[in-house]
């Protein structure tokens, strides 16, 4: 049987207990989180934290460590109690349903195999516990591991097993039982560089393929925006922004994010005028004009409130030509060259608190055109440029 | 430390000193005595005097005489019962202490210990006193109805062995059981619990298989304590409590035949290595990593 | 989350396990204090005459004199012993693993043996039975145990510690003195705690190789066909205390750091 008929098979049998009319304002919400609260003792980790998770989609987890997006993944998985709030799933609370008839499984991030099982003592766990007939779990187990590519792997012990196929019998072990959300949490921390990359195209595929809600949590943002669909980003216990990755990168919403979410060049100053889609701010580059389109409530700012302009290093770029706007020179102070591309760090201004810059441009064989002290003239297109109020 | 070599160079002399210490010590003390031991087990007595001619009568004796073989037969019966029961009342303790919070754990992992350090010979004299005719043990039956009067089942018997045996070697399964469990990551319970698992098929099927090893080194720790005894038996024991231990030490005291109480010793060994092998064999723990 | 009844019938097991590990040792304080008649205590007048009449038992204190010598000696040498067999296995390879049985052949064998093993050696080389050796035999006993525990924090200790004192400038005596034995100190106290505990009350091996002079264990040993007269109560209830101080003072040295890493 090849891998992907048993995709079939296991998307063939379906999901038990999924609801059949949901109702309109939830209409494809799997799993939402109301005021949920947590603390240890006197400690609050998570505060008042509001979430929906939609039916089929990869929902990423983001945060520093201690942002409370392990304790979300705990919470949802009846690893832990709430200290308040409700979780409901289709519309029913499951707050104090306990973790063995939650329809979720975890992948944790140590995998916790079993050591005492083999793998395939490991993947038919969940039906073994549930009493399914010994057949029809040998068979399950055969397309589970199929599914991730480690057939003929049954009869081995987790011990035997290199990072990344224990990180794959982990995730057999969890889709097995066709649980309604599967948790990772940091299932990629402890894999090198090129692994990590293979696994993350590996888990986007078996997640597109089973069609089976998938919440992730890391601290990884450059795997948030490969695999996700939607990333919720968390910080201090409470959710900063939730939205696409396109959204995340380039309308933040927050200081925090967009220092977060990728290199960034964050300039502080006063709003100005609005026209049209654009707005003016007033910082230490001088005047600049950024882009507020679909963002009212950028738009509707009292002008003189402190915001940054905020441009992505690959936004900046060198050039003589002056139409008046966005163009301030600057001096170059470092060229690092890191592969695909080049970064230039550069100094506006003579003081040493001026705001120092970031631009990012594709390398060339030939060599970097920049190099250190020189000065030159820098611009970004309006639209290339946002707003966040600080 | 190949590092190191260079720089203790121009301290040659106390080395070789050292290196000679380290070796001479240890077979001094140690691997001569007990070689020399094997070696009298191949002698006889002769008239109260060691005839240091080789034989192997001595093994002879104790494998064709009818006394010897049943004794050291019984005897290790008897120990590993006192292995089983120790084991059976150890693990649901140790695991009650895994269940306890940071410092009450190690407060009553140490409460349990306790004991391990006092006094012997006093144990063993009082637990006698409490399983004697007189004693606590028939008090509290009889005045619960169980016993009509007061029985001589407890002491001067092979029971009165198990049971004293047993008393004194709790704290010895409790350890290793404790230590298994607690070496456990919580995690894999919890993996179980999340895989839909009740709280009974997670400890039959996680917790249970996972804790053998510990299981093993305590049933062999228990069973060579209790096989190399000979005091307690010889207290407790009375005359119908005969163990392989009052043998053996009985022919360097009382028949004063040093050869043959070696050859016995040497039988005890082998049943020592025995169990230390087996139970290091399945105390080894076949995924220490997870 | 374990279900309640399983919690009761863990605990009630445990506290089961509790009575019968402390009923031997309620039963002689009990009696130091109060007169027993006819195997019954009586509860009516509690006295402290044992522990007057303890004071005045000569060939008691003696022989717990002869034990705390015994008990001093053996700490001394197994420390030190076993402090230079663990500095000098540590990082070594040849002969390690063999040495290193042969150290732990007297721990893991039933004292019988190597008690009659010592006693004929003794014989042998024409060595008197006396405290010397049963000195020997508890060092010979004893010593894995410092060994084990000397040699366990050596490995956990970071190779670059001494690697650093050498790139500072420090000789191998500065490096030992400076670096290695400050950071030996407790797990050595830790093991002379444990040798002194071990020796205090060992008896099996010291019953075959001991002299005229006996230590404590073997005298109560030889006391007990008799019956012990109500001073040897207050003896073990003295014992008991001092045990438990011993234990706390070795909890203090030995268990801050298990915990710490357990906590991890």
């Amino acid at each position: 049987m090849s891998g992907r008929d048993s995709l079939l098979l296991l998307r063939r049998s379906g999901l038990p207990g999924r609801r059949q009319g949901p109702s309109m304002n939830e209409k494809s919400d799997l799993l939402t989180l109301r005021s949920v609260s947590k603390s240890y003792g006197a400690v609050p980790v998570l505060h008042d934290v509001n979430l929906a998770i939609r039916d089929g989609e990869f929902l990423t987890v983001l945060g520093p460590s201690g942002s409370g997006k392990t304790t979300v993944l705990r919470l949802i998985g009846g690893l832990e109690p709430m200290t308040s709030g409700e979780i409901r799933l289709d519309g029913q609370d499951i707050s104090r349903m306990p973790i063995n008839r939650r329809p979720f499984n975890t992948v944790f991030q140590d995998y916790a195999l079993f050591p005492h099982l083999t793998v395939a003592g490991n993947v038919g766990y969940g039906l073994s516990v549930r009493h399914v007939p010994r057949k029809e779990i040998a068979r399950r187990v055969a397309e589970a591991l199929e599914l991730v590519q480690l057939g003929s792997f049954a009869k081995r012990y987790p011990t035997q097993l290199s990072g990344g196929q224990r990180q794959r019998v982990a995730l057999a072990r969890a889709l097995i039982c066709r649980p309604r959300l599967i948790l990772l949490d940091e299932p990629l921390a402890a894999l090198d560089l090129e692994l990590r990359r293979q696994m993350q195209e590996f888990l986007k595929s078996i997640q597109r393929e089973i069609k089976t809600t998938f919440l992730f949590v890391t601290h990884d943002q450059e795997e948030a925006i490969g695999m996700s669909d939607r990333i919720c980003v968390m910080q201090a216990g409470r959710i900063r922004q939730l939205g696409t990755p396109h959204e995340l990168y380039y309308k933040p919403n927050c200081e925090f994010v967009a220092r977060f979410f990728g290199e960034n060049n964050l300039v502080p100053g006063t709003l100005g005028q609005v026209q049209g889609e654009l707005r003016s701010i007033d910082t230490a580059l001088g005047r600049l004009i950024c882009s507020v389109a679909g963002q009212p409530h950028l738009k509707n700012a009292p002008e003189g409130a402190c915001a940054f302009a905020m441009f992505r290093p690959e936004a900046l770029h060198v050039s003589e030509v002056h139409d008046g706007k966005n163009h301030f020179s600057g001096k170059i102070v470092d060229v690092a060259f890191a592969g695909s591309s080049t970064v230039a760090i550069i100094a506006v201004g003579e003081d040493r608190s001026a705001p120092r810059l970031r631009m990012r441009l594709p390398s060339r064989f030939s060599g970097s055109a920049l190099s250190a002290s020189e000065t030159v003239a820098l611009s970004f297109a309006p639209r290339e440029a946002h707003l966040v109020l600080s | 430390m190949t590092g190191t070599g260079s720089a203790r160079a121009p301290t040659r002399w106390p080395r070789r000193l050292v290196t000679l210490l380290a070796f001479a010590m240890p077979v001094i003390f140690i691997l001569v005595p007990l070689a020399i031991f094997l070696g009298y087990s191949f002698f006889s007595v002769d008239h109260g005097e060691i005839d240091y001619t080789l034989t192997v009568a001595n093994y002879v004796r104790f494998l064709s005489d009818p006394i010897f073989l049943p004794v050291f037969w019984n005897t290790c019966v008897l120990c590993l019962s006192v292995a089983i029961i120790c084991v059976l009342l150890a693990y649901p303790a140790a695991y009650f202490l895994t269940t306890l919070k940071g410092r009450w754990r190690y407060m009553l992992l140490m409460l349990l210990m306790v004991p391990l350090l006092m006094s012997y010979v006093i144990k063993i004299y009082a637990i006698r006193s409490i399983l004697g005719l007189n004693g606590f043990l028939n008090k509290a039956l009889v005045s619960l109805g169980i016993l009509q009067e007061p029985s001589s089942l407890f002491v001067f018997n092979m029971n009165a062995i198990l049971l004293t045996l047993t008393l004194l070697l709790i704290p010895f399964a409790i350890l290793p059981i404790f230590l298994t469990l607690e070496r456990i990551p919580p995690i894999l319970r919890q993996a179980s619990d999340d895989l839909g698992a009740s709280a009974a098929q997670t400890f039959m099927r996680v917790t249970l298989p996972l804790s053998l090893p510990g299981v093993a080194s305590a049933a062999s720790f228990v069973f060579v304590l209790a096989i190399g005894d000979f005091l307690t038996p010889q207290m407790v024991g009375g005359v119908s409590g005969f163990t392989f231990g009052r043998v053996l030490y009985s022919q360097f005291g009382t028949a004063y035949n040093w050869p043959f109480g070696a050859a016995l010793s040497v039988a005890l060994a082998a049943v020592v290595v025995t169990a230390i092998l087996l139970g290091e064999r399945f105390g080894r723990n076949r995924g220490a990593s997870v | 989350m374990t279900a309640r009844p399983s919690t009761i019938f863990l605990a009630a097991v445990t506290a089961l396990v509790a009575v019968l590990l402390y009923s031997p040792l309620f039963v002689p304080i009990v009696s130091s204090f109060f007169t027993v008649a006819h195997g019954e205590v009586v509860w009516s007048s509690p006295t402290v005459a044992a522990y007057v009449s303890l004071a005045g038992n000569k060939e008691i204190l003696t022989a717990l004199r002869a034990t705390l010598i015994v008990g001093a000696c053996t700490v001394l040498l197994s420390v030190g012993g076993g402090t230079l067999l663990a500095l000098y296995y540590h990082g070594r390879r040849s002969g390690r693993g063999a040495l290193q049985f042969i150290i732990f052949l007297p721990f893991l064998m039933p004292p019988i043996i190597s008690g009659l093993a010592l006693l004929i050696f003794f014989r042998e080389v024409g060595l008197e039975r006396s405290l010397l050796t049963v000195v020997i035999g508890h060092t010979v006993f004893v010593l894995a145990i410092v060994y084990r525990t000397v040699l366990t924090r050596l490995q956990s200790l970071s190779r670059s510690l001494v690697e650093a004192s050498y790139d500072l400038g420090a000789t191998g005596w500065q490096t030992f003195w400076r670096v290695l034995m400050p950071n030996l100190s407790s797990a050595m106290a830790g093991g002379a705690i444990l040798a002194f505990a071990l020796s205090f009350d060992e008896t099996m091996i010291t019953i075959l190789v001991t002299g005229t002079q006996s230590t404590l264990p073997v005298r109560l040993w030889a006391m007990m066909r008799l019956g012990f007269s109500p001073d040897i109560n207050a003896l073990v209830a003295l014992i008991l205390i001092f045990t438990v101080l011993l234990c706390v003072l070795a909890a203090r040295v030995l268990i801050p750091k298990q915990v710490a890493t357990a906590a991890h």
